[in-house]
């Protein structure tokens, strides 16, 4: 295998340790791999090389947990716009963890932290940005997110898009009516019939 | 005597029962060997022919391999690696003031980099490969694929184990059992990516959503006044401004549910 390989027009830099090439098509690969390579440089375990996904670092999950009961406190004093941004504070920062570390719970922080912002939105009456921000959230995680699904059925309805909304609705309680979440449901299917009764209506 | 011309006569005619009669005419070893040439030819020629044949057979064989397209374009990371494996930073590194520093090699961490580069490729490969399976063998099965499409792929996923195992003692190379989480860690990159492109998707469409609303609303609004002012059309805004009057009630009601929704979350953390 070692023997053929195409040899490629490639240069480092010998202070800065950064490769370029001559080769335009190589560009975007070349600067991904400097990127990682300034994320391995700051690694601090033995031989610098990226632990293995399962025991994640806690440093950056206690940041977030914290900033999200900021947010949340933010919230409940009604000072929403305080609440929004410490959310997409708190956002930045779970997507910003580094690629190897594991991404069922970038899933499960990127989803309840999009919810909750979701909800900020609503309560301003901000629908399209509630909206995208609960499908994002549904996005990352399917089953057990009544409360995402219910969400951007709610602002569909309320930006009257009523059919779209049904349809969401539709989807949501297929894929919850299988999950853990029983509490919610009802309230879903609450939602779902007044889409129906209202779109019967019009 | 005579009898001996006779048999040497007939032993230069034919070949058949000669060795016996030249036992006795005390000639054994000229005749013997003489007399093996022809099956010698004969094992000659077939074993021959039978070698000429089977490898025009295998040459051509190989050439039609080797003319079979790849199945995946070049693997770029794997040639980026190696070339930095190989590169001599002596001659290759540009650094502004010459030849006060100069690399000695190429830094192990721009190695490691590129090899978890690799090994991500190859993470995307071998998910292609797999999916890729089931439909060929159906495919081939019931005749839609021809046979070619079948080696290509064979020849792929084989290449992909190589590859595979290649990384692996790269890896080890560099850091004791590297090699055995290096793919955990490809394979979690690579999630994480296919994660972050789906959210910025989504993410993307914001501010069409925002635009469409400001004018959905903008036009509510003005239904709105012109029902205020001219009271001629209720028919037509009937509707709608049923569902306006919904609305407020419903904002009213979620606030305390959600922020119950909120702590029960707390609760659960």
């Amino acid at each position: 295998m070692d023997a053929t390989y195409t040899p490629l027009p490639i240069t480092i830099d010998a202070t800065t340790k950064s490769i370029s090439t001559t080769d335009p098509p190589l560009s975007t690969e070349i600067s991904e791999l400097n990127k990682l390579h300034r994320a391995l440089l700051a690694l601090d375990t033995p031989n610098q090389v990226p632990p293995p996904p399962a025991p994640v670092n806690p440093k950056r999950s206690v940041q977030i947990n914290k900033l999200r009961e900021s947010g949340n406190a933010s919230y409940k004093k009604a000072a929403y716009a305080d609440a929004i941004r410490v959310y997409d504070l708190a956002i930045r920062m779970a997507s910003e963890r580094p690629g190897w570390e594991a991404s069922g719970l970038v899933r499960e922080e990127l989803s309840a932290l999009y919810n909750n912002r979701a909800q900020a939105y609503m309560s301003q009456q901000m629908w399209p940005e509630g909206a995208i921000d609960a499908e994002v959230s549904v996005e990352m995680k399917k089953v057990g997110n009544v409360k995402g699904w219910w969400r951007r059925g709610q602002c569909l309805r309320e930006m009257g898009r009523l059919e779209e909304a049904a349809e969401w609705v539709r989807g949501a309680l297929e894929f919850e009516r299988a999950g853990p979440e029983k509490g919610g449901l009802a309230e879903l299917e609450g939602l779902g019939k007044e889409l129906e009764a209202a779109l019967a209506k019009a | 005597m005579d009898n001996t011309t006779s048999n040497s006569t007939f032993n230069s005619s034919s070949s058949s029962n000669s060795t016996f009669s030249d036992w006795q005419a005390s000639r054994p070893p000229k005749s013997f060997w003489t007399n093996l040439t022809l099956p010698i030819l004969y094992l000659t020629i077939l074993i021959g022919s039978l070698y000429t044949f089977s490898s025009l057979y295998r040459a051509r064989k190989l050439k039609k391999a080797s003319t079979l397209a790849p199945w995946f374009p070049p693997h770029r990371q794997r040639d980026i690696y190696l070339s930095l494996l190989h590169l001599d930073p002596a001659e290759a590194s540009e650094s502004g003031d010459g030849s006060e520093k100069k690399l000695k090699q190429v830094p192990d961490s721009v190695l490691k980099a590129a090899l978890i580069r690799r090994a991500l490729e190859d993470i995307q490969r071998i998910v292609q490969l797999r999916g890729a399976k089931q439909a060929l063998q159906t495919l081939l099965q019931r005749g839609s694929v021809g046979d070619e499409l079948w080696q290509r792929f064979l020849r792929a996923e084989k290449e992909m184990e190589e590859e595979v195992k290649d990384v692996v003692n790269e890896a080890n190379a560099f850091a004791p059992n590297w090699g055995q989480t290096i793919f955990q860690s490809a394979n979690e990159i690579n999630q994480n990516n296919l994660l972050k492109q789906r959210v910025a998707e989504i993410q993307s469409q914001l501010e069409a959503e925002k635009a469409w609303w400001e004018g959905r609303r903008a036009g509510i609004q003005s239904d709105f006044m012109k029902e205020l002012e001219g009271d001629s059309k209720p028919i037509g805004t009937a509707p709608r401004k049923k569902s306006s009057d919904d609305d407020a009630v419903l904002v009213d009601a979620d606030g305390p549910g959600e922020a119950q929704g909120v702590k029960k979350r707390k609760g659960k953390k």
